[in-house]
């Protein structure tokens, strides 16, 4: 029970009150907030004043302390986690906010409650839910024992249901072990700061666990999750890029499921860059090329959002703005192991297209890719699992899918990428080449255990070759357009018109949205 | 007057030099070429200058990241 003694009348409760809330916003205390302030680390209330609009910030819970035991009650502001509703660009926001001066931001009961009711209110009431990460894990020693277990965790039946109702956002604002590392899976947008680390639980831990020395930068920095986990989207270099990446990646979402997501302005010079294109594909079809140039080209000016740049490179995913709505961007890269999609690449498109398809954005798929990886390093990833995953993704996605093959497109690959049936529009560039496998290949299938001429394998060659024009698809509708590279811009945008789902108002069936976050 | 290192994205071989050091490059100039999985990959140049140096040659295998040039601006 509280020793704090509440006084007799209603003016001297509201002067305790007004000091009490002042304690609270106090956190960990100025020696804590110096330190980190000197290391250019914000704390968990600067970093909610930079998110939000100025002004908006609502809170929830500023009183709430840790209650397992008393001596905790003056020494746990908030509970260590702050939490409440405010605005970004006019539109209501649910944040928590770790403070990591208050015992680690570690997770207890008053403060787990606290999550509970933000995410609660921002599911039920419709608008995105942001969790900046910065917290140790379960409190010691409240969760241990049996009773502590019992009382502690495992009490939210719905705590990990991750529906995709609204947009979930989280950032790896420091070290992030236990509830801030598992809602960094959650989100549908994941940015780090470098120097932050993203584990299950710390190499302190790890390291008394396996006696072995952990670097923290091994057991989760920036690097593993950018380029090998996959598990962040963005990496920045301080907290107020970080929370300036959660405003622009709200920009293009919308508030929740039942609404499609902002309209913007067109900016000025959008239409002309799509003339540059025929310059950025190279004349051989063996010169690789940065198929971002040529994204850039095709949506409004300076709209591109890259998702997770440097994992799965052989796969290109962002958001963007077509005509000012909202698209979603799968592209295959040929810079990067000649646009042949591998494990990692399938993984990044498969959780591309969940979120695309939850959230009603229109896909857009930019083809040129000789086909998936092979090989037994692949296969030791379950590559053939991560073909169909990605798959069934695209086969399950309700939202307006539009595919444009530039290049390339072999095998399933080509079906995966949105080929026949598989996207509601498919259009090609006269450079578009469709076949099974590559003919080079092919023509020593064929010929397989027989004695043919070198002559004769370059007559089938090439024979092949000829087969594999866009004039094939057009003239059996498999194209359904043929379209010049530069007037792709203009072509998508006539042809999201067409796809529109008009019968729901742009609403898709989001069968998606409980699939998992992590593949 | 800073150096720009300019490394491969990719893993793969030199298969041709297209610029010599000395030569003044603008952003986008193709510097060299690699072959990396049967498709040749361009390498741009990133920043306006001077090529100052170049770390291999054809033929050379090179790791992703390695760094294949400098150009001084």
């Amino acid at each position: 029970m509280s020793e704090v003694e509440v006084p007799e009348t209603l003016e001297d409760r509201l002067t305790q009150l007004r000091a009490l809330e002042e304690r609270a916003r106090q956190m960990g205390g100025k020696e804590k907030l110096a330190r980190r302030e000197a290391a250019g680390v914000m704390n968990a209330r600067s970093r909610i004043d930079a998110l939000l609009d100025p002004g908006t910030f609502s809170e929830n819970g500023l009183l709430g302390v840790s209650t397992v035991f008393d001596e905790d009650r003056e020494r746990t502001p908030a509970d260590g986690k702050v939490a409440g509703f405010g605005l970004i660009k006019d539109r209501m926001v649910g944040v928590v906010s770790n403070d990591f001066t208050v015992k680690g931001a570690s997770s207890s009961t008053t403060n787990m409650k606290k999550i509970g009711h933000i995410k609660r209110t921002a599911t039920d009431r419709g608008f995105p839910l942001i969790f900046l990460g910065e917290s140790s894990g379960a409190r010691m020693p409240d969760n241990m024992g049996s009773e502590g277990m019992g009382t502690m965790l495992g009490n939210d039946p719905h705590q990990y249901a991750r529906e995709r109702e609204t947009p979930w956002v989280s950032a790896v604002l420091g070290q992030c072990f236990g509830s801030s590392a598992w809602y960094s899976c959650l989100a549908d947008f994941t940015v780090m700061r470098k120097g932050g680390v993203l584990a299950v639980a710390s190499p302190a831990l790890a390291s008394l666990a396996i006696g072995q020395t952990v670097e923290p930068e091994d057991l989760g920095g920036w690097k593993l999750h950018s380029e090998e986990t996959g598990m962040v989207d963005r990496v920045v270099e301080t907290d107020e890029e970080a929370l300036a990446e959660i405003r622009k990646f709200l920009s293009y979402m919308p508030s929740h499921n039942g609404e499609t997501p902002p309209i913007s302005e067109v900016p000025e010079g959008s239409d002309e860059a799509a003339a540059n294109i025929p310059q950025i594909l190279p004349d051989s079809r063996k010169r690789g090329y940065d198929v971002r140039k040529i994204i850039n080209c095709i949506v409004d000016l300076e709209s591109f959002f890259e998702f997770k740049p440097r994992f799965g490179r052989t796969a290109v995913t962002g958001l963007a703005r077509l005509d000012g709505g909202v698209v979603g961007v799968v592209a295959n890269n040929p810079m990067a192991k000649a646009g042949a999609l591998d494990v990692s690449g399938c993984e990044k498109v498969t959780r591309f297209l969940v979120m695309c398809d939850s959230f009603n954005i229109p896909i857009i798929m930019l083809v040129d890719t000789p086909g998936f990886v092979i090989g037994i390093e692949g296969e030791k990833k379950k590559a053939p699992g991560k073909i169909i995953n990605f798959m069934t993704a695209l086969q399950m996605c309700t939202v307006p899918k539009l595919s444009v093959i530039m290049r390339k497109s072999y095998g399933q690959a080509y079906l995966n990428m949105g080929g026949g049936r598989n996207s509601d529009s498919v259009a090609a560039w006269p450079t578009a080449e469709v076949s099974f496998m590559d003919p080079k290949y092919a023509t020593d299938v064929v010929t397989w255990g027989r004695d043919a001429s070198g002559a004769e394998k370059e007559a089938i060659r090439e024979d092949m070759e000829r087969n594999s024009t866009y004039l094939g698809l057009a003239q059996i509708f498999a194209a359904q357009s043929v379209i010049a590279p530069q007037d792709t811009r203009r072509y998508l945008i006539e042809e999201l018109k067409i796809q529109h789902l008009r019968r729901s108002r742009g609403i898709g069936r989001h069968k998606l949205a409980n699939w998992p976050t992590t593949f | 007057m800073s150096i720009t290192n300019v490394a491969s994205e990719v893993i793969g071989s030199v298969w041709k030099v297209e610029m010599s050091v000395g030569d003044t490059v603008k952003v986008g100039d193709t510097i060299m070429i690699l072959e990396s999985m049967k498709m040749e990959i361009p390498v741009e140049a990133p920043v306006e200058g001077t090529l100052a140096e170049l770390k291999v040659k054809p033929e050379d295998s090179v790791d992703e990241d390695q760094v294949l040039c400098t150009i001084e601006s």
